[in-house]
């Protein structure tokens, strides 16, 4: 059946009408215009299509929109120009071809909102379901680890 | 050659010019980019592994709500002819199966309905007769023979001209066979237990230490983030394409030659790849999709899911049969490899592949007797085309195992063997080629010492050993190829480069703009590089194989240097000065007799009397080979450079669960000149997790020729949990005479040595010598078990 569901994706309300089945990336980029969740396998299983729902990261090819009425979607081009996260993986370089980067983000800011001084071993241990092909992990980690510190100082 | 140098580019850490965008998830790759409404295409595959079209029941399907069209091979056929038959080595491969299948997922008919929901649907209710054939799976049984034919002649395609001789032949599975036989032909009479592939069996029954084995490199998947997906559309009289593809330039002549059109006719653009490593390239998606917008003239596009692109392509899974021998002084006097590889129901670029690692496969090492036979051969799989390193990865892990072997059969620790043999500056290699900017000692020699080689392991306490592994790899870069670059330099003093390289994460729009920054003295981000166009940007043999920063680097180069002569001309007459007095600085034009300086913004605006003008430049840059000798596999100049690269490993290996803990990875490469060392450490670095991968547990399993574990479930691919305690990136640079500034490529150097420098520190560990990757937990066990692998 379709229902009529309220997204708020990075602070703008979206009123969309949903089937159950319809996946939460698909309507985030059909009728939201959100370009950075991205399918990567479908599965759950690379996270490059993950979103923070109420600040929870959510895989996004697998959850059922409908779940989410009245949930706040972030997703990383909705992050704040000076977000300290984004600033640290540009710093850190942790990119190459980049598709997977807006993941590893989000989750970082997950991490980093449960665990403000995470060790090496709890950022990995956070990050272990993305997968980033281009074998950035240890630029990635060190730009966690730097937003940490920013976000003390 | 002498190349002016400002130093305010080369060798600086510039930032990528799309790095933000990247993190914030603001750049857009092809999926992401508005094109106009497209219909949805759905695939219906086969389901057998060899089997001829008795009939395609598709009636069902083309009655469903939102189907538009339901189109088979022998629907395309019907009006494309021959012309449907794709391929860079080979025209064999149909974008539909025409009258046969040969694989299990092979494309049998395409739906194009108004949503994807609607094609899918449809897709399933497709149904096919097939009456079976006997499939091909195994790579030695088809060479075998008896067991049937998966193609019934070979059909060489225009593309590579050297394949002709090979047109028409039947009743073979080996499409292709290279062969290389240097040293003295009176040694071959003394042949004892060697492979027998040529003149190296006498040396090897001489030598004093010989080792041997059969070898076996699994097939595995590129997995590129980044789904494959193409978009195509007729506009007017011509047909344009949105895609993900490594070789626009390619595709462009390949669509052309398809749907019988003009190039001017036939429009390809790219967008900035989400990875690829050779899995998008030569014909993927585009000739479906092209053939299906233009004979049904609606613009349609394909999006694969990750099942099916696993589909697409593969790595080919190779077995070597080899064997290396010393004399008594500790040199290696003969080598003989026997190299089969699986290239599936397709060849695509196979033979390249089979012919490029053959003449390396004994390693980079001074043999006076090699010998190489290697073999492409077609099974019904899934086809098997380039990926990161093309093919020499599978031989470096016989080589590299081999030479190890024999070190140790002597005696000798396997660095300083491989370093007493190493071919060094000058040194002309097996197949006949010259070495050049290809160090590889002071590469054995970085990644060594940075492990600690000579410090003592600590042992373990009995449940945990600990070991060492080096290894070493060479490859030809790809020849001949062309490259060509239009530079645009803009009245205010920005730049626009207009080359069909394609970014995919190395960052080429980055070290382009940096060679073209250097001769011109532009700051950082004043060059901004357009994405590939086929209508816009120029010819480009292909974006792969490590080739572009020498080849389109050496374009944009001389563009570059064009465009400072016209700038040098043009203020010459501005300042009344000779232009041999007019100097390129980063403050502009100055001459060198009276001090004066113009800009170039200045420069422009008085030379054209108008703003926002361009002054454009264009240059080519190609390259060119010697063909190599059918009988000897040798040539004077079988490519334009070599890359060289080392590995080494430090590791620990838990002898309960056979789990492999990698505590330091160094690998070196030698780049030339690094244009941005920013970007080659992170080549090199990704290259290595993407071979680690390999060596511990990447690999497609097939069961009777169906792919068992092709979703990202069943797939494991490193994760941040698999990473070295340490990653240690070298760079080395020995420059090349005529590579831009020096430079060279580096995209694949440190995939190639990987695996067997993890397996030459097990075996250091444990004393087993592994053959078959990838080296998981529960092969490590059984040979702990039975004490040998």
């Amino acid at each position: 059946m379709t229902a009529t569901i309220e997204l708020i994706v990075n602070g703008v309300r979206h009123r969309v009408p949903v089937e159950d089945d319809d996946l939460l990336l698909d309507v985030l980029r059909g009728q939201a215009g959100v370009t950075s969740a991205r399918e990567g396998c479908g599965v759950g299983a690379c996270g490059a299509c993950t979103v923070l729902a109420d600040g929870r990261s959510v895989s996004s090819c697998l959850a059922r929109a409908v779940r989410y009425d009245g949930a706040e979607i972030t997703t990383a081009d909705g992050l704040p120009d000076d977000d300290p996260v984004v600033d640290a993986f540009v710093a850190r370089r942790a990119m190459q071809c980049g598709y997977c980067i807006p993941g590893f983000v989000l989750m970082g800011h997950e991490l980093l909102a449960e665990n403000p001084d995470p060790s090496d071993e709890e950022i990995a241990g956070h990050l272990e379901g993305n997968i980033c092909r281009c074998g950035t992990y240890q630029e990635i980690v060190a730009a966690v680890r730097d937003a940490s510190r920013k976000e003390h100082a | 050659m002498t190349v002016d140098s400002s130093g305010v580019a080369v060798g600086e850490r510039w930032a990528r010019a799309d790095g933000r965008a990247k993190v914030r998830g603001e750049l857009r790759y092809a999926a992401d980019e508005p094109v106009r409404p497209c219909r949805a295409v759905a695939v219906h595959r086969s389901t057998r592994p060899h089997a001829r079209i008795a009939a395609i029941e598709a009636s069902r399907a083309a009655a469903m709500d939102g189907v538009l069209a339901v189109v088979t091979g022998a629907d395309l056929y019907a009006e494309l002819g021959d012309r449907i038959f794709t391929g860079p080595a080979f025209a064999d491969q149909p974008c539909l199966a025409v009258d046969k299948v040969r694989y299990v997922g092979e494309p049998v008919a395409a739906v194009i309905a108004h949503t994807a929901e609607a094609a899918r649907a449809a897709a399933e209710e497709i149904e096919v007769d097939y009456d079976d054939l006997p499939p091909v799976h195994d790579v030695d049984a088809a060479i075998a023979g008896g067991g049937g034919y998966v193609h019934d002649e070979l059909r060489p395609s225009a593309v590579f001209g050297d394949l002709k001789h090979l047109r028409g032949i039947r009743d073979t599975n080996v499409n292709y066979a290279y062969v290389l036989r240097t040293g003295d032909p009176e040694a071959a009479r003394g042949a004892g237990e060697g492979v027998r592939t040529g003149d190296a069996g006498g040396a090897t029954a001489e030598a004093a230490h010989t080792v041997r084995g059969d070898f076996w490199c699994p097939p595995t998947h590129h997995v590129p983030i980044e789904l494959p997906y193409t978009a195509a559309w007729p506009e007017g009289d011509r047909i344009e394409v949105l895609s993900t593809t490594q070789t626009p330039s390619y595709v462009r002549q390949s669509l052309a030659d398809l749907l019988g059109l003009p190039l001017n006719r036939v429009r390809v653009r790219c967008a900035p790849l989400g990875g690829s490593f050779g899995a998008k390239m030569y014909d993927r998606l585009e000739p479906l999709a092209a053939a299906l917008a233009w004979t049904r003239r609606m613009p349609v596009r394909i999006a694969a899911t990750r099942e099916e692109a696993f589909l697409l392509t593969t790595r080919h899974g190779a077995a070597v049969t080899g064997s290396m021998s010393a004399d008594a002084d500790g040199a290696i006097v003969a080598a003989e490899a026997d190299v089969r590889y699986d290239t599936g129901a397709y060849a695509d670029v196979g033979p390249r592949i089979t012919a490029k690692s053959g003449m390396i496969a004994n390693g980079p090492y001074k043999i006076a007797n090699a010998s190489v036979r290697s073999r492409c051969v077609y099974t019904n799989k899934p086809s098997a085309g380039p990926f990161r390193g093309f093919g020499v990865p599978q031989v470096t892990w016989a080589h590299e195992s081999l030479v190890d072997e024999l070190a140790r059969e002597r005696g000798e620790d396997p660095a300083a063997f491989r370093r007493r043999n190493l071919l060094r500056e000058g040194d002309v290699a097996a197949m006949g080629t010259a070495m050049h900017s290809a160090d590889f000692a002071t590469c054995l020699d970085a990644v060594t010492e940075a492990i600690g080689w000579d410090a003592p392991l600590d042992p373990g306490d009995g449940r945990w050993r600990r070991g060492k592994g080096v290894a070493v790899g060479i490859k030809a870069v790809l020849t001949p190829t062309i490259s060509n670059a239009t530079l645009q330099l803009n009245q205010d003093g920005s730049a626009t480069l207009l080359i069909s390289t394609v970014d995919m994460g190395q960052g080429s729009d980055t070290t382009m703009a940096q060679i073209a920054a250097e001769v011109l003295c532009l700051g950082e981000g004043r060059v901004r590089v357009v994405t590939a166009d086929t209508d816009v940007t120029p010819y480009d043999t292909i974006t792969a194989g490590s080739r572009s920063t020498y080849h389109t680097g050496n374009a944009v180069r001389l563009a570059a240097e064009r465009m400072r002569d016209k700038l040098t001309g043009l203020a010459a007459g501005h300042l009344g000065v000779p232009a041999t007095d007019v100097k390129l600085t980063p403050d502009g034009l100055v001459s060198a007799q009276t001090q004066e300086t113009v800009g170039i913004a200045d420069l422009l605006h008085a030379h054209f009397g108008a703003r926002g003008t361009t002054l454009t430049t264009e240059a080519e840059f190609s390259t060119s080979w010697a063909p190599y000798d059918k009988e000897t596999g040798r040539s004077p100049q079988v490519t334009e450079h070599w890359f060289a690269g080392a590995a080494a490993v430090r590791l620990a290996v838990d002898t309960a669960t056979g789990r492999v803990r990698v505590e330091h990875l160094a690998v070196a490469g030698d780049v030339g000149r690094a244009i941005n060392p920013a970007l080659v450490e992170q080549q090199l670095t990704g290259a290595a997790v993407m071979g680690l991968g390999h060596a511990l547990f990447d690999q497609l399993v097939f069961d009777e020729g169906q792919i068992v574990n092709g979703t990202l479930l069943d797939y494991q691919l490193p994760s941040v949990k698999d990473m070295p305690d340490a990653i240690t990136p070298i760079v080395v640079e020995s420059p090349h005479r005529t590579g831009p500034f020096g430079a060279k490529g580096v995209g694949e150097t440190a995939i190639i040595p990987l695996a067997p420098a993890v397996s030459n520190a097990l075996r250091d560990a444990l004393g087993i010598r592994f053959t078959r990757l990838p080296l998981t937990p529960e092969r490590i066990l059984t040979a702990l078990q039975k004490g040998t692998a």
